[in-house]
Parts: C-alpha cells; sequence; structure tokens
C-alpha cells in the first residue's frame, strides 16, 4: 500500500518510530545521530527516507510510524517540491498532529530561495505545527533534538493524558489569527 | 523517483541494559497502553461514524473551537504571567543568597546598586531642576502676556481718550460760537431795550399824543414789545 496509515498496525511495547523525510542526506544524518544520543527510556527507531512513497517491499517489515518529520531547507526550492510531492502519500488522518514540518538553515536568511508565506500556508493548510532550526550549529541541533524526541513520545502515545491531537491547537502562534 | 529507507542500528537506540522491570517501569508501560489503546479506538471510532447533519455540526465544532482557542490563549498568558512572577521571585532569592555570602561578587552588587542610587538621585534632582526652570519660564511667559494685554488696553484708552480730546475741541469750539452768539444776542437784546426806553421816554416827555397818530401808535406799542420774550 502505497499511503501511509497512522494505525494500521499494532504498536510496540516502549517504542516509537520517527521518518524522516528530506532531500538532504548529510543533514538527515546528523538530526538522526543527535536525537539518538539523547537520553531516553525508551526503544527508538529512525527511518530515513528521502521521498515518499517508501518501497511497498519492504512494507511487512516496517514498524508502525509514529511521527514524520519533513524537512525543508530554506535555500532550496527543490526540498520544498519534493516534501509537497511526498505530501500525497500520507493519509489525512496523520495531520492529526503526527506530522512536523522542519525548515532548516534559517541562520542564513540571506541565501533564502523560499517564500515564508509558502511555508506559514503549508503548516496551514496541513494544520501541522512548523519548527524552525539551523542545523549546522550544535546547540540548536540538539535543543531540536530535544523537541522532536519530546514530540515523537507524544505522538506515540508515551504520555499520558497528552495527546498528538492538541499540536494543532498549542503551536498556532498568535501572530497568525 | 526511487527512494532509499535506512534503519539505523536498533543497537544504538536502545537505551542502558533494561534492568528487570521493576513496579515503576511497569505502571509507566501501562499508562503508555492505555493512552495507544485510547488513541487507536478514537481512531476507530471516528471512522464508523456516519456524518449526517454535518452542516450544523460544523457550526456547533466551530463554535466550541473558538471557545477552546480562548480558552487556550488565556491559559498561555496566564502561564506566562506566572513563568515571569516565578522567576522574579527566582532572581531575588537567587540575589538574596549571594549578598549573604559577602564575597567579590556581592561586594560588587553592592557597589553597583550605590552607584545606580547615586545616579537616580541625580537624575532625580536634575529632573526638579528642569522642572523649576519650566515653571520660571512659564511664569515669565505669562507676565509678557499679561504686560501684552495691558498694553493693548494702554493703547486702547489712549486712542479713545483722543478721539474724545477732539470730540470736546470740536464742541468746545461750537459752544464758545454759542456763547459768543449768545453774549452777542444778549447785548443786542439789551441795547434794543434801552433804546426802546430811550424812544418811550422821549415820545412820553414830548407830551405828543400818541394814541390819536396810527403810526406814532403803532411804534409805540412796538416799543412796549419785551424783546426777552420773543
Amino acid at each position: 500500500m502505497a499511503v501511509l496509515r497512522p494505525f494500521d498496525k499494532l504498536p510496540a511495547l516502549n517504542s516509537a518510530v520517527l521518518l524522516l523525510v528530506s532531500s538532504d542526506e548529510g543533514l538527515q544524518q546528523k538530526l538522526a545521530e543527535a536525537i539518538l544520543r539523547e537520553k531516553k527510556n525508551f526503544k527508538i527507531n529512525i527511518h530515513l527516507a528521502t521521498s515518499l512513497p517508501l518501497p511497498s517491499e519492504r512494507d511487512h517489515l516496517r514498524p508502525r510510524i509514529d511521527m514524520i518529520v519533513f524537512m525543508i531547507d530554506i535555500k532550496s526550492k527543490y526540498s520544498l517540491k519534493n516534501v509537497e510531492a511526498s505530501l500525497a502519500y500520507v493519509d489525512a488522518s496523520f495531520f492529526l498532529g503526527k506530522v512536523c514540518f522542519l525548515v532548516t538553515g534559517v541562520g542564513r536568511v540571506n541565501c533564502c530561495s523560499i517564500e515564508m508565506n509558502a511555508i506559514w500556508k503549508l503548516g496551514e493548510i496541513y494544520s501541522s505545527p512548523v519548527l524552525f532550526c539551523e542545523l549546522e550549529m550544535e546547540g540548536i541541533r540538539v535543543a531540536t533534538a530535544q523537541r522532536l524526541l519530546r514530540m515523537l513520545q507524544i505522538c506515540a502515545g508515551h504520555i499520558p493524558g497528552v495527546s498528538a491531537l492538541s499540536f494543532g491547537s498549542l503551536m498556532r502562534s498568535s501572530a497568525n489569527d | 523517483m526511487e527512494s532509499l529507507q535506512r534503519d539505523l542500528a536498533a543497537a544504538a537506540a536502545e537505551p542502558e541494559p533494561e534492568p528487570e522491570p521493576n513496579i515503576l517501569m511497569l505502571l509507566r508501560l501501562r499508562d503508555q497502553m492505555k493512552q495507544q489503546l485510547m488513541e487507536c479506538s478514537t481512531a476507530v471510532r471516528a471512522s464508523q461514524e456516519i456524518c449526517h447533519g454535518h452542516i450544523l455540526e460544523e457550526n456547533f465544532t466551530m463554535n466550541n473551537g473558538q471557545d477552546l482557542q480562548r480558552n487556550v490563549e488565556e491559559a498561555k498568558v496566564s502561564f506566562q504571567n506566572k513563568t515571569l512572577a516565578l522567576q522574579r521571585i527566582q532572581l531575588m532569592v537567587a540575589l538574596r543568597n549571594k549578598m549573604k555570602e559577602n564575597d567579590d561578587d556581592s561586594r560588587m552588587i553592592t557597589e553597583t546598586m550605590k552607584r545606580i542610587v547615586q545616579l537616580s538621585m541625580a537624575v532625580i534632582e536634575y529632573q526638579q531642576q528642569a522642572r523649576e526652570k519650566e515653571q520660571k519660564l512659564l511664569d515669565i511667559k505669562r507676565k509678557r502676556f499679561s504686560l501684552k494685554k495691558a498694553g493693548e488696553q494702554k493703547l486702547l484708552q489712549i486712542h479713545t481718550m483722543m478721539k474724545k480730546q477732539k470730540e470736546e475741541q470740536a464742541s468746545m469750539k461750537v459752544t464758545k460760537m454759542m456763547e459768543k452768539i449768545h453774549n452777542d444776542f444778549e447785548r443786542e437784546k439789551q441795547m434794543t431795550t434801552i433804546i426802546q426806553n430811550v424812544f418811550q421816554n422821549i415820545i412820553i416827555a414830548s407830551r405828543v399824543n400818541w394814541a390819536e397818530d396810527p403810526s406814532l401808535r403803532e411804534i409805540v406799542l412796538q416799543l412796549e414789545k419785551n424783546v426777552n420774550f420773543i
């Protein structure tokens, strides 16, 4: 099946699965390593992909995916197009908080080739949180990894009382109202 | 386009070798499973529901949504305020503890505070002086204004007085002339009276019978007319 669905498989005990979709594999690798280095008390599996759909021959081996992070590089229009094309292969019920857009490379605003408006609209249309980070800097990478880890915990249902559904309203910034 | 999928080593992802599951961990796992079960059952229920009359539902959910959004905003704001207050309290406690230690840092802090106090007192003093000068300036402006007004009034008075004087002069001329005329008139009257009396006496002294001659009678009667009653 080409489309990713959130609840089509049973969850594994005390573990969470994160899917990173990005056209830049170096940054992807760095972010994944930073997330793995964080202290956590559950098992985490990070899947890396450059675009969706994922190859279907390994479908039965893949565990249930708890959260998808789409990485957009502010310097390349191609990454935005890639992400927009991949969004078609994600089921609508995934967008209830289990999807996050991560915009990287914001440290260099002078070579920005994507409109900010486009990114805000993307976040609005898919009602998903948009995070900004600069993965070249160690401190910000660690902070982003911690944030993503926390979000992953909530998406996987490890935190009782907090559901991924609340991301839509909690992360809405008042500037956009 | 071909997409790559790589699974990172699961070994790197595992935490320190799991100890035998103690009660705490079991309870945590139980909470996790409860939460996951709730999420899954919600998803199942959502997919099973038939949506009829969904327009009404839409309005309902929109209104609720707005209320909830407002509540969330209020909660956010109050949370931020509370965080600020908490940070302020923490800062004060840290400062107090630091001062108790009484080492170099605290001495520097006291010196800085003293300097701040000095500067603020100087600022207050200068502000006061500035205000006094402003007051004086205002007073002077007010006085100038009142003087200008007084000057205007005086000018007006002068103007009216000069006009009055001119009128008086003009009227005085007239009165003088009137007086002269009056005096002349009086003189003439007196002279006429005297002449009348003289003629009367001449005619009476001449023992002429003036009643017989009509023209003489006319003249005598005319002389009888008192010029003061004309």
